[in-house]
C-alpha cells in the first residue's frame, strides 16, 4: 500500500486529508509539525509526503529542504498561498509540484498517481546517453557528470529522460508537462523550475548553460 | 432650454462687451461729428445772412425798391433762399417759402431786434433758419438746406455702425479664442477621467503647468488617488475573504469525498445528504476559485508567445471533449502574444458554459483579423436572447437558459472571468448571431504580435 504522509498544523484538515487519501487506498500518517514530520519520514518513510507552506516552527519551505537533502521522495505542496512568488520558492526548495487548497481528492490522489508513476523506470531499452560530460542512464535510473553520479529527483530524472529522448529537437513547456506531469493543462512554472533545479545539478556553469538550453517562446532542448 | 456652454457664454459676453465699447465709442464720434459739422454750416450761414441783409438793407435804401429785384440780387446759390419780412408783408424768391415758414417766436424775437438762428424742417427737409433784424423793417431771414450735411451724418452713422459690428465680431472672435485656451485644461481632465474610466487607474494630471489649475488638477488627483485606494480595498477584502475560505474548504472537500466514497454504506437519506453536500462543496470550491481568479484579473496581461490551437485542444482534452471541435481558420498564425493562463481560462470557461447551458460545445474557432485573435465558441442550445446579451457578462448573472436548468453547478462568475481576461488584453467579450445555438466570441488585440 501505498504511503502518504500529511505534513499540516491544522487539525481538522489534516484529519478529513487522512481520512480522505485512506478512503483513496492510501496509508496515511500525519504530522503536525515539520519537525515531527522529518522525524516521521526519517523512521519511517513514506511514499510521498504533502506538505503545507505555513508551519509552525520550521516552515514549509525548510521543510522540503531538509526533506529533500536525503530523500527523493516525491513532495507536493498543498498551501493556501498561490503567489508566484511562494509557488516558485516551494518548487525550488525542492517540491515536485503544487497545489492551491482547496484541492480535491480526486485531483489530489490522480497527481499522487502521476508522480508514481514518474518514479518508474522510463524504457528499459533505451541506452545510456552521453552529452559532453554528462551520461544518462535510463535503465539504471543514473545521471553521472564526469563519471561521478549526480542524485537528482524523480520528477528530475523523468524530466531529463525525456529531454534525452528527444535530443537535438524542442520540447514546449505543455510537451513536457503532458509528458513527465501527466497534466493537459497546467502551471509552466513547474517545467522553468524543474529545468532550473537540473541545470544546477548538471551544468558546468548554470547560468549559461551549455547541454540544457532555452529556446525563448518554445521551450527547452537538450543538447550534446 | 438647455444652458448655452462655458465657450458660448463667455464669447457672447467678449461680443456683447466689445459692441457697447464699440457703441458708446461710435455714438460719441457721432456726436461731436455731428456738432461740429454743424456748428461750422451755423456759422457760415450767419455770416452769409448778416452780408445778404446788408445787401438788402443797402437795396432797400435806394428810394423806390423794387423788392423782388433786389433780392434777386442777392448771390445765394441753391443752397440759400432768402426771405424778406416787411411791414407790409413777406417777400421771397419762391413761392415755396414765405411767413408759414418761420415760427412765430422766431419773428418776434427777431422783430424786437434780437438775431436768431434755428433748425427746422421745412418740407420734410432739415433747414437752418436764420434770422437778421432789419433796421427799419421786420427782419431778413436765410433758409439754408441741410441736407448735405444730413446725408454726411447719414454716412458717417453708416461707417460707424459697421465699425461697432465688425468690433463687435472682433471681439466673439477674440472670445472664442481666449476660450480655447482656458478650456484647454478641461479637456485635459475629461481625457484623463476617460483613460481611468476605461481602466487606466495611472492617470494622473499634471499639477505644475499652470499655477491658476493647480488647484483643479490636485483635487482631481487626490479623487483618483481615493478611488483607486477604494476599488484595491473592495479588491483586497474580495481576495482575503476567499483565502479565509480556502483552509476550511480543504477541510469540507476531503470530508466530502469520504462521504461520497462512502455511499454504500449509507442509508438512502444520509447518502442523499451526502450527496448534497459534497456537490455544494464542490460548487463552494470552484466559487471560491472564480473570486480569486477574479480579484487577480485587474492586473495586466502578461503576454507570452502561445501555440493557442494547442491550448484549444488541451482544453478539450482537460473537458473530456474531442479535439476535432479546434478549427483554425486558414492564415492564422499558430502562435499568438497573449497571457497563456488567461486565454488558458476563457477556453475552459466558454466551453464550461457550452456545456452546462448551450448543449455542449460544437466548435471552436480560431483566427485573426488585423492583428486581433478572434476566437469562437459555438453550441448547440437555445441561444441568449438579445436582452441576456450584455448582462450575461456581469458577475453573479446567469441567463434564461440557466435559470430553465434549475440546479446547476455555475458559479456564475465563468462568464465575467472570461469577459476580465479579454479586457485585460485590450479586447472584449460578447455573444454574436449566428443561425442556431450561440456563439460567445472573444477578440484579443495584440495576439498578431
Amino acid at each position: 500500500m501505498t504511503a502518504v504522509l500529511v505534513i499540516e498544523d491544522d487539525d481538522r484538515i489534516r484529519l478529513a486529508l487522512l481520512l480522505a487519501l485512506e478512503e483513496e487506498g492510501y496509508a496515511a500518517y500525519g504530522a503536525a509539525t515539520a519537525e515531527e514530520g522529518l522525524r516521521r519520514q526519517r523512521d519511517s518513510p513514506a511514499d510521498h509526503v504533502l506538505v503545507d507552506l505555513m508551519l509552525p516552527g520550521l516552515d514549509g519551505f525548510e521543510c522540503i529542504r531538509r526533506l529533500r537533502r536525503d530523500d527523493d521522495v516525491p513532495i507536493v505542496v498543498v498551501s493556501a498561498r498561490d503567489d508566484t512568488h511562494d509557488i516558485v520558492a516551494a518548487l525550488e526548495a525542492g517540491a515536485d509540484d503544487y497545489v492551491v487548497k482547496p484541492v480535491a481528492i480526486k485531483e489530489l490522489s490522480a497527481r499522487l498517481r502521476a508522480l508514481r508513476r514518474r518514479g518508474r523506470v522510463v524504457a528499459a531499452a533505451v541506452p545510456a546517453q552521453v552529452f559532453g560530460e554528462l551520461e544518462i542512464s535510463a535503465e539504471a535510473g543514473e545521471v553521472r557528470r564526469a563519471g561521478r553520479p549526480v542524485a537528482v529527483t524523480r520528477t528530475e530524472f523523468r524530466l531529463l529522460c525525456e529531454l534525452a529522448e528527444h535530443a537535438g529537437r524542442v520540447l514546449s513547456r505543455q510537451q513536457l508537462l503532458r509528458r513527465v506531469w501527466g497534466y493537459e493543462t497546467g502551471d509552466e512554472r513547474l517545467v522553468d523550475v524543474h529545468v532550473g533545479r537540473l541545470r544546477q545539478k548538471i551544468e558546468p556553469d548554470p547560468g549559461n548553460p551549455r547541454h540544457l538550453v532555452t529556446l525563448r517562446g518554445l521551450g527547452y532542448k537538450l543538447q550534446r | 432650454m438647455t444652458r448655452l456652454g462655458l465657450r458660448a457664454r463667455v464669447t457672447a459676453a467678449f461680443a456683447v462687451g466689445a459692441l457697447l465699447l464699440a457703441a458708446v465709442m461710435a455714438l460719441f464720434s457721432y456726436d461731436l461729428t455731428r456738432r461740429s459739422l454743424l456748428e461750422e454750416r451755423e456759422r457760415t450761414a450767419v455770416r452769409a445772412a448778416y452780408y445778404d441783409a446788408a445787401v438788402v438793407r443797402s437795396g432797400l435804401d435806394t428810394g423806390t425798391p423794387d423788392v423782388v429785384a433786389v433780392l434777386r440780387s442777392l448771390d445765394t446759390g441753391s443752397s440759400r433762399r432768402p426771405l424778406l419780412h416787411l411791414r407790409d408783408g413777406w417777400y421771397a424768391r419762391t413761392a415755396d417759402v414765405g411767413a408759414g415758414s418761420v415760427p412765430a417766436e422766431l419773428q418776434r424775437l427777431v422783430a424786437a431786434g434780437q438775431p436768431a438762428v434755428q433748425r427746422v424742417r421745412l418740407d420734410g427737409q432739415p433747414t437752418l433758419l436764420v434770422g437778421v433784424p432789419l433796421a427799419g423793417e421786420l427782419g431778413y431771414y436765410e433758409l439754408t438746406s441741410l441736407r448735405e450735411v444730413e446725408e454726411t451724418f447719414q454716412v458717417v452713422g453708416l461707417a460707424l455702425t459697421a465699425v461697432a459690428i465688425m468690433v463687435a465680431g472682433a471681439g466673439a472672435a477674440l472670445g472664442w479664442y481666449a476660450t480655447r485656451h482656458s478650456v484647454r485644461p478641461l479637456t485635459a481632465v475629461a481625457d484623463a477621467a476617460e483613460r481611468i474610466a476605461a481602466g487606466d487607474f495611472a492617470t494622473r494630471l499634471d499639477p505644475t503647468t499652470d499655477p491658476d489649475l493647480t488647484r483643479l488638477s490636485t483635487s482631481f488627483n487626490h479623487m483618483v488617488d481615493q478611488l483607486v485606494r477604494r476599488i484595491e480595498r473592495d479588491r483586497r477584502f474580495a481576495a482575503d475573504v476567499s483565502h479565509e475560505l480556502r483552509s476550511p474548504l480543504q477541510t469540507l472537500a476531503a470530508a466530502a469525498s469520504v462521504l461520497t466514497r462512502r455511499r454504500e454504506h449509507q442509508d438512502e437519506r444520509t447518502a442523499t445528504a451526502a450527496g448534497l453536500v459534497a456537490d455544494e462543496v464542490t460548487r463552494f470550491q470552484r466559487l471560491v476559485d472564480d473570486l480569486i481568479q477574479l480579484a487577480r484579473t485587474e492586473q495586466p496581461a502578461h503576454r507570452d508567445t502561445v501555440d493557442v490551437a494547442a491550448l484549444a485542444r488541451a482544453a478539450c482534452r482537460e473537458r473530456s471533449l474531442p479535439e476535432s471541435l479546434v478549427e483554425v481558420a486558414e492564415g492564422t498564425p499558430g502562435r499568438w502574444r497573449v497571457d497563456r493562463r488567461r486565454v488558458e481560462q476563457i477556453l475552459l470557461n466558454l466551453l464550461d458554459n457550452a456545456v452546462r447551458y448551450g448543449g455542449g460545445p460544437v466548435a471552436v474557432r480560431l483566427g485573426m483579423r488585423d492583428g486581433i485573435g478572434v476566437l469562437d465558441v459555438d453550441d448547440d442550445g437555445p441561444g441568449v436572447p438579445a436582452a441576456d446579451r450584455e448582462v450575461i457578462f456581469d458577475r453573479f448573472v446567469r441567463g434564461r437558459a440557466a435559470h430553465a436548468r434549475a440546479g446547476t453547478d455555475g458559479t456564475g462568475l465563468g462568464l465575467a472571468l472570461v469577459a476580465q481576461h479579454a479586457a485585460a488584453h485590450g479586447g472584449h467579450a460578447a455573444v454574436v448571431d449566428r443561425d442556431r445555438g450561440a456563439r460567445f466570441r472573444v477578440e484579443l488585440p495584440g495576439a498578431g504580435g
